[in-house]
């Protein structure tokens, strides 16, 4: 069964940040994006690697129409497996090139400035 | 019913091909067709068809042997050029004169109604080409664009697109085949000049790879649904772990060409055709089957003999270890969807 639990107070968790907590078999990260938190699994949905390690940032969508054709989109919720580069969008647990290989993804909630998880 | 997708009539001799070009280049240097460094053992044609002629110049004699004695009930003639010319003014030249001359000597006196011709361009000068799709385009007889495998650039390449548009546009297929004629080209393979036949025989064929791989990762496929290429030196046969390739980096990397907007696999179906090749597929029969449905190739190949090349081959060699939906797609539904061709026959 799924138990909310503590994770930190969110003056430590600000904008761009993640907490990786100690729950279930492989973790779960927590992040905060744009001031609203999302949480995934530290499981990559390819080979196992701890997702969470990986970078957090943007990704690039076409821009037919710009001389570079690309456009750099989602800033701060796209993370990177460290092993294969795979991209997940955090706040959906679906991978960016295959929607069909998602990760899974966690309630996360505020309640008197202290972040809670349940997983 | 079985469909030729794959047959390569020639010039009597290779000066007829002066009284088809406009004055202005008709004394100019055009290099022979057979003008390479790699002669298959025993002559590049099959040795029954050499005569007074060049072989497969006759056109009696090629319907008689395609249609009499393969059982072919279509062919689609795909005329080779003179290789990549510097001057690709003239190379121009060189293709309209080659598609009239199809016209003249091929398609237009053919009675069987069972010849299909192509309408060969220069990629070299996009815009020449443009102009000789839109010339020919209206042909009821011409039913793709033909290019040649050896290019300076591969075909994914943004100067190239004009054309792919103007073929998408007109519904036809853009085929790739190796060209005749030693033209300003790169190394054959990608071991360079290989110094033997077999060499340059087994691998030259598999730089259909490298344009097939750019036309996916530079988006032409995703701007332009309608466009179709047909590989028609076959090369099938390794077109599976060479997607698996592809595939795997675009989930890796998927952010750098975001507008490859599926598996580059998944271009295959609506975009990709092959013609069938001797040299393709396990040399057991036994494992044909399996084989084939990797990459959902029996959806991709079409039967084409090479005729009156030396390696020709049969439809029932071809078709040898298929199963019976196979077996029917490679030798002719494939083809029949792709061209349009025989949806009287098909009715029956």
């Amino acid at each position: 069964m799924p138990t909310r639990r503590l994770v930190c107070s969110l003056d430590e968790l600000p904008p761009g940040g993640m907490k990786l907590v100690d729950v279930g078999k492989f973790g779960v990260g927590v992040y905060n994006v744009r001031g609203a938190l999302y949480a995934i699994v530290n499981y990559c949905s390819h080979e196992g690697a701890p997702l969470c390690l990986g970078l957090i940032g943007g990704t690039n969508e076409s821009a037919p129409e710009s001389p570079g054709r690309l456009r750099r989109v989602r800033d701060g919720q796209i993370v990177r497996c460290p092993w294969h580069n795979w991209e997940f969008d955090v706040t959906t647990g679906q991978n960016l090139a295959d929607p069909t290989r998602r990760v899974r993804t966690y309630q996360v909630d505020v309640s008197d400035g202290e972040v809670y998880l349940t997983a | 019913m079985i469909i030729d997708a794959n047959v390569q009539p020639h010039f009597r001799s290779n000066a007829e091909i002066r009284r088809y070009l406009p004055e202005a280049h008709q004394l100019r240097a055009v290099p022979d067709v057979e003008q390479q460094w790699y002669q298959a053992p025993g002559g590049d044609y099959r040795q029954d068809l050499y005569g007074q002629h060049y072989p497969g110049s006759d056109p009696e004699t090629v319907s008689r042997h395609l249609f009499d004695d393969m059982g072919v009930d279509y062919a689609i003639l795909n005329p080779l050029t003179r290789g990549n010319i510097a001057d690709y003014l003239l190379n121009t030249s060189i293709c309209a004169a080659v598609n009239d001359w199809l016209l003249d000597r091929w398609l237009e006196p053919d009675g069987t109604d069972r010849f299909r011709g192509t309408i060969r361009v220069n990629p070299e000068d996009p815009r020449g080409a443009v102009a000789e799709i839109e010339r020919l385009a209206d042909h009821p007889k011409l039913v793709q664009v033909g290019i040649p495998m050896q290019s300076r650039e591969p075909y994914g390449k943004p100067m190239f697109e004009p054309i792919w548009e103007a073929a998408a546009a007109h519904g036809l297929p853009v085929a790739v085949h190796i060209n005749g004629g030693n033209g300003v080209d790169y190394a054959p393979t990608f071991a360079g000049h290989a110094h033997t036949y077999p060499g340059y025989a087994a691998f030259m064929p598999l730089n259909y790879f490298v344009h097939l791989a750019t036309l996916i990762v530079e988006g032409v496929f995703g701007r332009l649904p309608d466009l179709k290429f047909v590989f028609a030196d076959g090369g099938y046969d390794i077109l599976t772990p060479l997607m698996w390739r592809l595939d795997t980096f675009w989930l890796s990397m998927r952010d750098q060409t975001p507008w490859v907007d599926r598996y580059p696999s998944q271009y295959l179906p609506g975009h990709v055709r092959f013609c069938s090749s001797a040299f393709d597929g396990p040399l057991d029969s036994g494992e044909m089957q399996r084989w084939m449905d990797f990459t959902g190739k029996s959806d991709l190949l079409m039967f084409g003999s090479s005729y009156p090349h030396w390696s020709a081959s049969r439809p029932d060699v071809i078709a040898g270890g298929l199963d019976d939906a196979q077996r029917d797609k490679v030798l002719w539904r494939n083809a029949s969807d792709l061209y349009g061709l025989g949806a009287k026959e098909n009715a029956r």
